[in-house]
């Protein structure tokens, strides 16, 4: 009788990790975006989201598109030139890390583009276009998740789907959007 | 500093997004970095195209440009709406310029050599060392170069005339001979300007103006609308007389295949027809009067008959006559080009289709400045020879002795950009830089002046210098001052010059920059001129031809290489010729019949031997050729000029004889016999071409002119009843052919993959006319570079693999060159035809293919998995798929700067196809949501894909077919318009054909 | 005649074998210690699956250009093969199921070996649907589960289809081929010692032999038979719609599916001839693979060979009686276009050579039918390549015809798949009795007539 369950056993195990294979497959892209490497991944100037967006008291409620100017008028959000750091840099030194400050004016000086780390990506093959989803009157926390509240910015977030097409499609089926294919991919 | 420069000076740092780098980013370990931009222009929204000006240095007609950044990098470049000369269109090479800047074989920075080597150094160490040899040379400087624009060309010879020296200009293509024929007859120095839109009979003795003439672009748009057939059923007539059917040629509705050399005297021979005695042809009636029409036709080869009968039409007039081009030069073209004026005059044309003077401002040097210069350089009286702009080592040939002379000069200065044959021998090269990252100006014809802007910074790769700035710097260190530190400066200041007060110089400098051209238009209309007597030897007779060869050979510029400067671009290599549709290595074309005695094949490699050299080359059979010649393109065996055009081909120069024309000094194309022996050796062409006749299958079908309006609506239908399974319904006749186009979903398609199209949306859908459609194939090469599409390679393609998401079919009809009758030769561009009822689309497994509700058949590449199920059940075989990675293999660094970042890159294994320029849809649905429209299907030509966008012929209509009022709509609204197999197969496809219109009975392949 | 030992033309029994015990010994000899004809071809076939593998994995390295695949020709050599390994998989279920149903006494000789030729060609056939396509790494999607995409296999798609029917028709197949050997494997279970007794003791399921299990046996046997009948129509008709649903010309007929069932079984039986005729001499098995069941297989390529030549005339005259011109252009191109050869090969192999078989001592003579068997194999991958390359490569557009030329790595992978199926073949004559034990002895006279008869050859 052994026999019978060690079969049966071999045949469900089999059957498990052809499922788990191709659930990894479909996974795989999520994973991509949620990488140790891209997570640790030190950023070049440690920049606090939430000093700089949050309405805590001593944060600047910034709006998201003071900074990701394009956000509203482009496919890309856009990432603030240095110039635009040193806007408000040049007189505010920096009061919790004056020493990140100073990395920001010393690339500035330099003309040298500062580094970032890409924390929110999407595949090259899926088109997002930002000022779409802008116009249709989502907030950046939707996908992004709190990012007000982040002193580290990470993919991690539950709130981040990544690569990941389920979570674009359950919203865009849940809003009404378009789930036609070529609407993100062409 | 001005706004100008500072607008770019901004573009520090290039990329914000790595969009479409790369289809998968399956590795874990890659940190991708993201550069945002120190400081940035007002002008860039990153994701937003920015669009400059320029003006193409693709050939010297001096197209007016577009150019497509994204964040700092050009990645399209496109005709300008606003420019007179191409009116907003391109040709296949303007788009491959494109490729020019990215050239992977670009020097990397100056380079002196050093024994066998090349060096790399500094601009401070390179220009000290020009300064210092140009200065021992003591007043020994030759400068050689090619077309330019004005102020470059003023600033050269002032920098000639400061060191002591001269300049000589050398064009590999030149149309010397036509403006010294305008000059000899009607005193004018310069060339005529044709007005061909406004004739109603063209007659082309050999001048191939459609692919390689003064303004292919210019002169392509205003042929479509002298020839395609009007809403009244009007359309002009093209007759080509020539030995061979150039891509002019073929479009041609007559073919009269003279013998080479004989234009002459058949354009004389019709003079002395339409003025009996000669008196109208004023000084030159005796010339007239000696080319009766028997003896015209004698010396062309073809009946009286002919002679006098297109001398009947020419007479109706409105006509027109344009003498031998650059692909006929023999050692009378000048003559020849005064016979086609002479003719021009005595019908009438001069002043009406004709204007004397103002034409095309295209290279004109004669060659014979150039046999001087050898002579000077080989008698050892020039110390120091620059060059730029120019290949004389590849465009000359072996006998004219360039490459001693050139050798023997003691220092050799090249400002070549990439690596050419004349480079390979230079002592110090100094790259220029590319046309796309610096500043010029440009005078397409009088009065026409436009500006060239550089539309990005260098590409870093190379460290090139712009050679205006290199001349004025390596002048001040000799104590010279020609005006300006720079370039620039040295440009503002021409331009200043021109205005008076400078509030109006700012405002008319910008206005200039804007709209990419200033000045106006001067070449209007002239008074008719008068012919005058020839101050010069002018022989109308037969041409010598040297050798006792068999087969006259007869060399010509080619539609893809010019004379050889776009053999390193690959998107050049791999588009067939628009003629023989081979791709990659040079042919010899034969007539069949000749072949056939010979017991040549296609495909056999021959020895082409002339008294001046021999090649081996494969074999063309074309039955476009006269009996008695072979052709043989220029272009190709370049051995110096980067890793895509060496060893390709052959030199065609090699079997000419160093000659220069009389009395112009052009040098000559058309000039030697050969004999032509197999070797035995076999070599498959590479052409994707599977059978040129149509096979009577409804593919490219006519109408005769005369059966235009006679045909009564719905007849079409006449074919009978389709039936189509309906569900539960059974079988229901849907209407093919007969349908509405607009009508999306069609009736009877109320089912699966069509079902979900709801009225509000748009069906998008194209129009394409065969009648204005010349095959010049611009719209393979535009949208190469707007796709993202790859080339394959030579091996590639000679399995079939190419990629190109169009190709222009080009089917015989007709074609005789035995004798002189009507010509019928269809092209068809063939692209994905977006099936309302797509064979392709049910067979895919995982719906990698489908229909939008906007009636476009798409391809989800990232879905595809690679089965080709599509593209076997594809009726016309426009899918092309991804044998190799043929994106990163073939693509390197820095050819990939320009992807298209809003398409996705394409790897492995991925079946591809037109999109209808997806993108551009999304882009203009886009803009509509940012500008808050109401309406948010984008509006009737908003849309413009890049095929339709480039066309020179206007023939490529794109837009909603539901919207009864769209141009496509109307467009296809049109007794002539058809839909390829549809009456056979019922696959309702979005792209409408409109028949060709002949002027003779349309026999087989009619389908009509 | 092959073997030494003379038996009587058309004798159903088996007069050498005089004991019940005989069987066992001789079939069960096959397992003992193999010759070096045996070592020798296994030598080659795990060589050629080394080349299989080999190609393969060059191709997923490079791409799938490494073939000679091109556009408009598509498919090719991988499809033809791909179709070739599944008709080869009828005639198994067909001989041991449908044969079983309709009790035809000849197949117990040889059911055996060709259930076990079924499965290795399925096995063989179902790899290249993933050879073939360009991202083999995302062939699951075909597969329909559950995903948060929501994307599911476009079941339209006779591609979809076919995965349905391959993996069905290999797993029923695969269940009634192990079910069959429960009993010959208890035998050799009982006769085995060491590690393969270990291997026969899980394989046999504790086969005792008894009333009971018998019982059992009989009635799950008849009723995997049932099942597995309508497959074998079933699945070469979908593959067949594979290409009869397709618009190309050559392809789109309804004649495909009876068409291609008719040549499945008429290649997979000539298979059994070609593996059965080196198996019965090698083993010596030459008493119990008599003339007779030669005869009744090569009854059946000749009938199967009537229909298929049948279904090969009625295509040229609909294609001419449609007065299409362009199906009538491609079946004129199939006779005397650039592939010519391919069809006339086809034509010669399966329509001429079979006539053959109409005379008697052809049927009889077994080097005869080893060699006619090979050409039908031959001319039936043929006619596949015919119905691919040939159809494909003229199609609607002139201007798009082009010519496929297979590449090396096509037919390295070609002839590795047979070193594939040879492979697995060879270690089932090893490892399994390659004659059904208990169903020949079923056809044996009973034990106690111990009558000899002399036999004159």
């Amino acid at each position: 009788m052994t026999k019978h369950w060690l079969i049966g056993g071999l045949a469900g195990v089999s059957a498990l990790a052809g499922l788990a294979f191709v659930r990894a497959q479909d996974a795989q892209t999520r994973a991509n975006a949620e990488s140790p490497a891209a997570y640790a991944a030190g950023q070049p100037i440690a920049f606090p989201h939430n000093i700089h967006a949050g309405s805590e008291p001593g944060q600047s409620n910034m709006d998201c598109q003071y900074c990701h100017f394009s956000a509203e008028r482009s496919v890309d959000a856009g990432l603030p030139p240095s110039e635009l750091c040193m806007g408000c840099h040049q007189v505010i030194p920096g009061a919790n890390n004056p020493q990140e400050v100073d990395k920001l004016k010393d690339y500035h000086a330099r003309g040298e583009s500062i580094p970032w780390v890409r924390i929110y990506k999407i595949s090259d093959h899926a088109h997002f276009p930002h000022m779409r989803h802008i116009a249709a009157g989502l907030q950046c926390q939707q996908c992004h998740g709190e990012v007000q509240t982040m002193e580290v910015l990470s993919s991690r977030d539950p709130a981040w789907g990544g690569n990941n097409m389920g979570w674009c499609i359950s919203c865009h089926r849940q809003e009404g959007a378009s789930d036609d294919c070529a609407v993100c991919h062409y | 500093m001005t706004d100008g420069i500072k607008r770019r000076d901004f573009l520090k740092v290039l990329g914000v997004s790595g969009a479409g780098a790369t289809l998968t980013a399956c590795s874990t370990e890659n940190v991708e970095r993201l550069l945002p931009y120190v400081t940035m222009s007002e002008d860039i929204i990153p994701g937003v195209s920015t669009w400059y000006t320029t003006v193409c240095d693709g050939c010297a007609a001096q197209c007016g440009m577009w150019v497509r950044t994204r964040e700092g990098r050009v990645v399209k470049v496109e005709g300008n709406p606003n420019h007179p000369v191409s009116q907003g269109a391109l040709c296949s090479r303007g788009h491959a310029t494109l490729q020019h800047l990215y050239n992977p074989d670009r020097y990397p920075g100056p380079m002196i050599r050093e024994g066998d080597v090349l060096r790399q150094t500094t601009w401070e160490e390179a220009e000290a060392l020009l300064a210092q040899r140009i200065q021992s040379a003591a007043g020994n400087a030759l400068f050689i170069g090619g077309a330019t624009g004005p102020s470059m060309a003023r600033l050269v010879d002032a920098f000639v005339r400061a060191v002591g020296g001269r300049r000589v200009q050398y064009d590999a293509l030149s149309d010397a001979p036509l403006r010294e024929a305008t000059r000899i007859a009607f005193g004018v120095d310069e060339l005529p300007r044709y007005e061909i839109s406004q004739a109603r009979l063209l007659v082309s003795f050999g001048d191939d103006f459609l692919e390689t003439g003064a303004s292919p672009v210019e002169h392509g748009r205003a042929f479509a609308r002298m020839s395609a057939a009007d809403e009244h059923g009007s359309k002009g007539r093209f007759v080509f007389a020539g030995p061979r059917l150039s891509l002019t040629g073929l479009n041609a509705d007559e073919w009269i295949p003279i013998r080479a050399g004989a234009e002459a005297a058949l354009a004389l021979g019709m003079a002395a027809a339409i003025a009996e005695d000669g008196a109208a042809a004023g000084p030159y009636a005796s010339v007239v009067r000696a080319y009766d029409v028997r003896t015209a036709a004698n010396a062309a080869g073809v009946s009286e008959d002919t002679v006098r009968q297109l001398a009947e039409r020419f007479a109706e007039g409105p006509s027109l006559a344009l003498g031998p081009g650059v692909g006929a030069h023999h050692r009378n073209a000048t003559a020849a080009n005064v016979a086609a004026l002479i003719l021009n005059f005595v019908a009438g044309n001069v002043g009406r289709t004709l204007h004397v003077g103002g034409g095309p401002n295209v290279a004109t040097r004669p060659f014979s400045e150039m046999e001087a210069a050898i002579r000077s350089m080989a008698g050892g009286q020039v110390g120091v020879v620059m060059v730029h702009g120019a290949n004389p080592a590849y465009s000359l040939p072996p006998s004219s002795g360039f490459a001693e002379a050139f050798g023997s000069v003691g220092f050799k200065v090249s400002f070549a950009s990439a690596p050419d044959e004349t480079s390979a021998m230079a002592d110090l090269i100094l790259p220029d830089r590319h046309f796309l990252e610096a500043w010029g100006d440009s005078m397409p014809r009088s009065g026409v002046m436009a500006i060239r802007q550089p539309a990005m910074q260098p590409v870093p790769h190379f460290d090139s210098k712009q050679t205006g700035d290199v001349v004025l710097s390596v002048a001040s260190r000799l104590g010279h001052s020609l005006g300006g530190a720079t370039f620039y400066e040295h440009l503002r200041g021409a331009h200043r010059a021109m205005h008076g007060s400078d509030p109006a110089f700012e405002a008319a400098w910008r206005e200039a920059l804007r709209s990419g051209v200033s000045g106006h238009d001067m070449g209007g209309a002239s008074g008719p001129a008068q012919l005058r007597g020839p101050d010069a030897a002018l022989t109308f007779d037969l041409p010598e031809l040297d050798g006792d060869g068999d087969l006259t050979l007869l060399v010509h510029p080619s539609a893809r290489f010019g004379a050889g400067e776009f053999a390193n671009s690959p998107w050049m290599q791999e588009l067939p010729d628009p003629v023989s549709k081979v791709m990659w290595h040079s042919w010899l074309e034969m007539n069949p019949r000749t072949a056939e005695a010979r017991g040549i094949r296609e495909g056999d490699v021959v020895t082409v031997e002339s008294p001046h050299g021999s090649l081996e080359v494969p074999i063309r059979i074309y039955p476009g050729i006269r009996e008695d010649s072979v052709a043989l393109a220029l272009g190709g065996g370049h051995t110096d000029f980067g890793r895509w055009a060496n060893g390709n081909g052959v030199n065609a120069v090699t079997l000419l004889p160093a000659v220069s024309e009389q009395p112009s000094g052009a040098f000559v194309t058309v000039a030697t016999t050969v004999t032509v022996t197999p070797t035995g050796q076999r070599r498959r062409t590479v052409t994707n071409e599977g059978s040129s006749d149509q096979h009577d299958r409804p593919i490219a079908p006519a109408v005769a002119l005369a059966e235009l309006g006679r045909e009564p609506a719905g007849e079409e239908e006449a074919h009978g009843e389709l039936k189509e399974l309906q569900g539960v319904g059974g079988f229901v006749p849907v209407p093919a052919e007969g349908g509405e186009p607009t009508a999306f979903p069609l009736e009877g398609s109320r089912h699966g993959n069509y079902a979900n199209a709801h009225e509000a949306r748009a069906r998008w859908g194209m129009a394409i006319d065969l009648d204005k459609c010349t095959g010049c194939s611009a719209c393979v090469t535009a949208c190469q570079a707007e796709n993202n599409i790859p080339w394959v390679g030579e091996q590639q393609a000679l399995m079939g693999r190419e990629m190109q998401w169009m190709r222009i079919e080009r089917y015989y009809e007709h074609v005789d060159a035995a004798e002189a009758s009507h010509l019928d030769v269809r092209f068809l561009p063939m692209l994905c035809q977006h099936c309302s009822n797509a064979p392709c689309e049910p067979v895919c497994p995982v719906f990698a293919t489908y229909h939008t509700p906007e009636g476009v058949n798409v391809q989800i590449y990232n879905r595809c998995v690679g089965t080709r199920y599509c593209a076997n059940n594809c009726p016309y075989k426009v899918r092309t798929y991804n044998w190799y990675r043929y994106t990163d293999e073939n693509v390197p660094e820095p050819m990939n700067w320009q992807w298209n970042p809003d398409v996705t890159v394409r790897t492995n294994g991925i079946m591809e196809k037109c999109s209808f320029c997806m993108q551009r849809i999304r882009e203009a649905e886009n803009r509509a949501v940012v500008e808050r429209r109401e309406d948010r299907i984008p509006r009737d030509g908003e849309i413009v894909p890049a095929c339709q966008q480039s066309c020179p012929a206007e023939a490529i209509v794109f837009g909603n077919l539901r919207d009864p009022n769209s141009r496509v709509s109307q467009v296809v609204r049109n007794e002539r318009t058809y839909r390829v197999l549809d009456e056979i197969i019922n696959t309702q496809p979005a792209v409408n054909y409109l028949k060709k219109v002949t002027f003779h009975e349309v026999a087989s392949g009619g389908h009509d | 005649m092959a073997g030494g030992t003379p038996i009587e033309r058309g004798a159903l029994t088996h007069p050498d074998v005089e004991r019940l015990s005989d069987v066992n010994r001789d079939v069960l000899r096959a397992l003992g210690r193999p010759g070096l004809g045996w070592w020798a071809l296994f030598a080659l076939a795990a060589a050629g699956v080394g080349l299989f593998f080999g190609s393969w994995g060059w191709q997923l390295y490079r791409g799938i250009g490494v073939s000679g695949l091109m556009s408009p020709v598509g498919w090719g050599v991988y499809i033809t093969t791909f179709v070739f390994w599944v008709g080869i998989a009828h005639s198994g279920t067909l001989i041991s199921a449908i044969l079983f149903l309709f009790r035809a006494p000849w197949r117990q000789s040889i059911y055996r070996a060709a259930e076990a030729m079924t499965v290795f060609a399925v096995m063989t056939a179902g790899l290249f649907p993933l050879i073939h396509v360009g991202r083999v790494w995302h062939a699951y999607w075909l597969v329909p589960y559950p995903n948060s995409r929501f994307l599911w296999p476009n079941f339209k798609s006779p591609l979809v289809w076919d995965v349905f029917a391959v993996t069905t028709y290999f797993t029923v197949s695969a269940v009634f081929f192990f079910l069959g050997t429960i009993p010959d494997v208890a035998a050799a279970r009982d006769a085995a010692k060491g590690l393969r007794k270990k291997l026969y003791s899980v394989i046999s399921l504790g086969w005792r032999g008894t009333d009971q299990q018998w019982h059992h046996f009989g009635k799950a046997y008849i009723f995997l038979a049932a099942l597995a009948t309508p497959l074998v129509l079933s699945v070469h008709s979908v593959v067949s719609w594979d290409f009869a649903m397709g618009i190309v010309p050559g392809w789109h007929a309804t004649i495909f599916a009876p068409y291609f069932v008719a040549g499945a079984i008429f290649s997979g039986v000539a298979m059994v001839i070609t593996l059965t005729v080196p198996m019965r001499k090698i083993f010596g098995l030459e008493a119990y693979l008599t003339t007779k069941h030669f005869d009744a297989m090569a009854k059946l390529c000749l009938l199967t060979s009537l229909i298929v030549l049948y279904a090969y005339l009625s295509e040229f005259f609909m294609a001419w009686y449609s007065g299409e011109e362009i199906e009538r252009t491609a079946f004129w191109n199939r006779l005397f276009g650039t592939y010519w050869w391919a069809s006339w090969t086809m034509l010669t192999c399966n329509g001429l050579v079979p006539i053959l078989l109409w005379f008697k001592r052809v049927r009889h003579s077994i080097p005869a039918l080893f060699v006619i068997s090979i050409f039908i194999n031959i001319g039936m991958w043929f006619e596949r390549y015919v119905i691919v390359v040939t159809s494909l490569h003229h199609e609607y557009e002139p201007w798009a015809w082009g010519v496929y030329r297979p590449s090396i790595v096509e037919m390295g992978i070609l002839i590795g798949s047979f070193c594939w199926f040879g492979f697995w073949f060879l270690l089932f004559t090893r490892l399994l009795p390659p004659i059904a034990i208990q169903e020949l002895k079923e056809v044996l006279p009973p034990p106690l007539r111990k009558q000899r008869q002399e036999v004159h050859s």
